[in-house]
């Protein structure tokens, strides 16, 4: 169980591959419930962090918790058995299978057969936990169409229900709103906010659209070139001359 | 009747089996049938690697031939009980299937094509220079498997038989198969293994899972070659061969099970009729395959038209 | 000593040669699969075509020299054609495609050959005869021009790879494809020219190996098994992986045909590849974090 409601907890995160530090001593807490925050330029590590705590990389040194238990070094598919579910930045879902097939296949995942000798010939009934996720993200209409004929902003979204189906407790989003329109952007945003109070998930986001980041988050946390240079309330990272500076260069003197 | 069997299924089946009742039905052509259904199995097995989750073999006959060889060794020392014989070969073939699967699916994708061939080579290789098993002969002039007592496997419309049987069981586990939470989970990592480990399937326990069982059918279908054959050769285990499985497939169609029935039937009478142009005949293999890749990736026979757009694919 | 001079020395020569040209054919095998995304099961064929095609020109113009020029250009252009007419239409769709495609590939180039130059064993006579005393042993003149050569084509391909600009495109785009979309690189020409660049270097490998060994149709199969081998060994996507690698298995092969034949030999080279990935799962030099 976690200790003082922290869910997840990156302790002095470093990682290199091969003579580049991608990320450097990163440490931070997220509170259950949260809606954290992970910000900075390009290249600042951000992926690489998801990365590490999702379970592509192993950490180079320090340790990742994940409700009081270090989880560094696990496999993807162990990550998500314990609750942790990512989606990714480039759109990454099962494309010549239907909407609705894409999620049943990621519910299905979480059902009682799953990984047993009778899943050989048994089908699991996973069904209205399906349908109300694609009603909540709107695709209930799309859903027999062929995952790659959805519109960008559509497949985003079953992006996200994927994610959503394995059951998670924290939720890992990188990146939700690329390449969306304004309008959906707005849209998405809220649809993450209520849906994550509304299961109470803890959400860590990678955000570029700052509206996003400062419309939904309660923390931030700001990277540049691999190390945390703020962390704070939205306002106040807002505010932060380091943190202007790492995206905008340093003050013309 | 729903998930496992349709009634189509179901007829032809029928009909295959009158089929001996036909006037033209000599002893040839039943020969003919036999190896028509039997790699037709074999095919449809290799489907479910390829079609479903998207992995070729390039070493599926090894497999064949180990069936085969486990076979022929038994029948050759005067185990002559059939049962004998499949279990000895789904033995030896599970065990090579286990060594195999284990390293060939451990990474992505084209380590199964890479080591699946590499492997089969090996085993060609010392079945073709092993002296104990007949070197470059292979095992010549094996009698044939009983059935139970005294009944003998021995001519051809038994063996026919035989072989309907066998296809009809695979058929059947094969649908059960497709449709149950394990198909649905082979056609993810078809689609996007990387995601699906993102979800929490352990996918190489998956690959491995359908690698082997794949492989046992194709065992078992060796297995029962020597009762019509013979003989187990090394050159049932030649890389070629392994072509002409994938060739079958991709002429029924990927992801279908009854297209590659249909379409290593097809192959094998196309090769009956073929083969006095022995010389041409790997070209003609080859241009066969890029054609259909390029310009006919659902199978040179449309079954999947046949079976409804629907049924393509999504395995319901 | 006698033994080490008179028969260890001289095979460890034709090892690092053999190992040289697999190399070659192991670093097409993965700059291809790096880039495009597909094996090229049609390598060793290309190998094999090299061969032949200096059998042809050397049958117009005698010369073997001019063989070595010619024939690793018209395979390249063969290359050329395969890519665009076959492959192209096949880099979105599926992987499972293209190993089927270069397959088919493979068995056409294979028969082709069989069918115009027939299925015996051809010999291909060395440029020059002769040997030089070297080290207290004799050896042909033709084996030290292929070490120098190998050497020299190596040097020549690290260069390329690693002081001109398309050769650091090519092996940054190796390491990861997409990359070369967000660069405004005309993308179908790097992908045609790669694939006729390893084309050509499988011919050259072909042809100056020919002399030493027969050429024959299949002559290519068992070259890109090991290939195979080479690219699984050296780790997937690792080009100085794959030359190492190449380098490693040359010498153990060459070696090992002093004690075993060549059956076990194969079983051999097989067993230490076992060996290796249950050591080192992704080979020598695989890369961490690809989910592979």
């Amino acid at each position: 169980m976690a200790h003082d409601g922290v869910i997840l907890e990156v302790d002095g995160i470093s990682k290199s591959f091969g003579a580049l530090a991608a990320l450097s001593k990163v440490s931070f807490a997220v509170r259950r419930g949260q809606v954290f925050s992970v910000i900075g330029p390009n290249g600042a590590g951000k992926s690489t962090l998801f990365n590490v705590v999702s379970g592509l990389h192993t950490p180079t040194a320090g340790r990742v918790r994940f409700n009081g238990r270090d989880i560094g070094g696990l496999p993807p598919e162990a990550i998500n058995r314990l609750g942790i579910a990512k989606t990714f930045q480039i759109t990454n879902i099962f494309p010549e299978i239907s909407v609705f097939e894409n999620v049943r296949v990621a519910a299905q995942s979480r059902a009682r057969e799953s990984g047993r000798l009778a899943s050989l010939w048994r089908l699991p009934d996973v069904e209205t936990g399906v349908a109300e996720l694609l009603r909540a993200f709107g695709l209930s209409a799309k859903r027999d169409a062929l995952a790659e004929n959805l519109s960008h902003g559509e497949q985003r979204y079953l992006e996200i229900c994927l994610a959503l189906a394995t059951e998670p407790t924290l939720l890992l989003l990188d990146e939700p709103t690329a390449g969306m329109t304004p309008g959906e952007t707005k849209e998405a945003t809220a649809l993450i906010r209520q849906i994550a109070s509304a299961r109470g998930l803890t959400v860590l986001l990678i955000e570029h659209d700052m509206s996003v980041v400062m419309g939904i988050s309660d923390q931030v946390a700001v990277l540049h070139f691999g190390e945390k240079i703020a962390e704070g309330p939205p306002e106040q990272i807002r505010n932060d001359p380091q943190v202007i500076e790492a995206y905008l260069g340093p003050p013309e003197a | 009747m729903n998930r496992a069997l349709s009634w189509r299924a179901l007829i032809v089946w029928a009909m295959l089996a009158l089929l001996p009742a036909l006037p033209f039905m000599s002893k040839f052509y039943l020969l003919l049938a036999f190896d028509a259904l039997l790699f037709g199995a074999i095919a449809m097995s290799l489907d479910l690697l390829m079609g479903y989750t998207g992995l070729v073999s390039f070493g599926h006959a090894a497999f064949f031939g180990l069936g085969a060889y486990a076979s022929a060794v038994l029948l050759e020392r005067g185990v002559l009980s059939l049962w004998a014989c499949l279990a000895f070969a789904i033995l030896v073939v599970g065990l090579y299937a286990l060594v195999v699967s284990f390293f060939s699916t451990a990474r992505r994708g084209i380590y199964v094509a890479l080591l699946t061939l590499i492997f089969a080579e090996v085993v060609y290789t010392f079945f073709r220079y092993t002296q104990t098993f007949g070197g470059s002969d292979g095992i010549q002039g094996v009698p044939s498997p009983r059935l139970i007592g005294e009944f003998a496997l021995d001519t051809p419309l038994r063996n026919y038989y035989l072989v309907l049987v066998y296809l009809g069981l695979a058929y059947l586990a094969c649908r059960v198969l497709v449709t149950s939470h394990f198909g649905r989970v082979l056609v993810a990592i078809r689609e996007n293994e990387d995601r699906a480990r993102f979800l929490g399937y352990n996918v190489q326990r998956y690959k491995m899972a359908v690698c082997m069982i794949s492989a046992l059918l194709t065992g078992v279908g060796g297995a029962l070659y020597p009762g019509r054959s013979a003989f187990a050769t090394p050159d049932l285990m030649l890389w070629t061969v392994s072509g002409e499985f994938i060739i079958m497939v991709m002429i029924g169609g990927l992801g279908t099970l009854a297209g590659p029935v249909v379409g290593g039937a097809f192959f094998v009478l196309l090769q009956e009729k073929v083969s006095s142009y022995v010389d041409w005949y790997f070209i003609v293999i080859g241009l066969v395959l890029i054609f259909i890749v390029l310009f006919m990736p659902k199978g040179l026979l449309g079954i999947r038209e046949l079976l409804g757009p629907r049924r393509w694919r999504t395995t319901a | 000593m006698d033994y080490v001079v008179a028969v260890l020395l001289p095979q460890l020569l034709h090892g690092l040669v053999f190992g040289a040209a697999l190399g070659l054919l192991a670093l097409g095998l993965t700059v291809i699969f790096g880039l495009l995304g597909v094996m090229n099961f049609a390598h060793g064929e290309l190998y094999m075509l090299g061969a032949y095609a200096g059998i042809a020109v050397m049958g117009l113009t005698h010369s073997f020299w001019l063989a070595l020029l010619v024939a690793p250009v018209a395979v390249g252009a063969i290359g050329a054609v395969t890519e665009v007419t076959t492959l192209r239409p096949l880099y979105r769709r599926e992987p499972l495609y293209g190993l089927i495609l270069t397959f088919g590939l493979a068995l056409v180039f294979r028969e082709g050959a069989r069918q115009i130059w027939g299925g015996d064993m051809r010999r291909i006579l060395p440029p020059f005869t002769g040997s030089t005393p070297l080290l207290g042993m004799t050896y042909p003149n033709y084996r030290l021009f292929l070490l120098a050569a190998s050497s020299v084509l190596l040097l020549a391909i690290w260069l390329f790879f690693t002081r001109t600009r398309a050769g650091i495109l090519v092996r940054a785009a190796v390491q990861d494809a997409e990359m070369l979309d967000g660069l405004g690189v005309n993308v179908p020409r790097v992908f045609t020219l790669t694939f006729a660049g390893s084309a050509a270097l499988a011919a050259l490998a072909g042809l100056l190996l020919a002399p030493v060994f027969t050429v024959y149709p299949q002559m290519g199969v068992e070259m890109i098994l090991l290939a195979f081998i080479v690219v699984i060994l050296g780790g997937m996507g690792s080009m100085g992986g794959s030359v190492i690698a190449a380098f490693v298995i040359g010498l153990a092969q060459s070696l090992l045909t002093l004690w075993m034949n060549p059956q076990r030999v194969a079983i051999a080279i097989f067993a230490i590849m076992i060996v290796v990935l249950i050591v080192r799962p992704r080979g020598f030099f695989g890369r961490e974090g690809v989910l592979e």
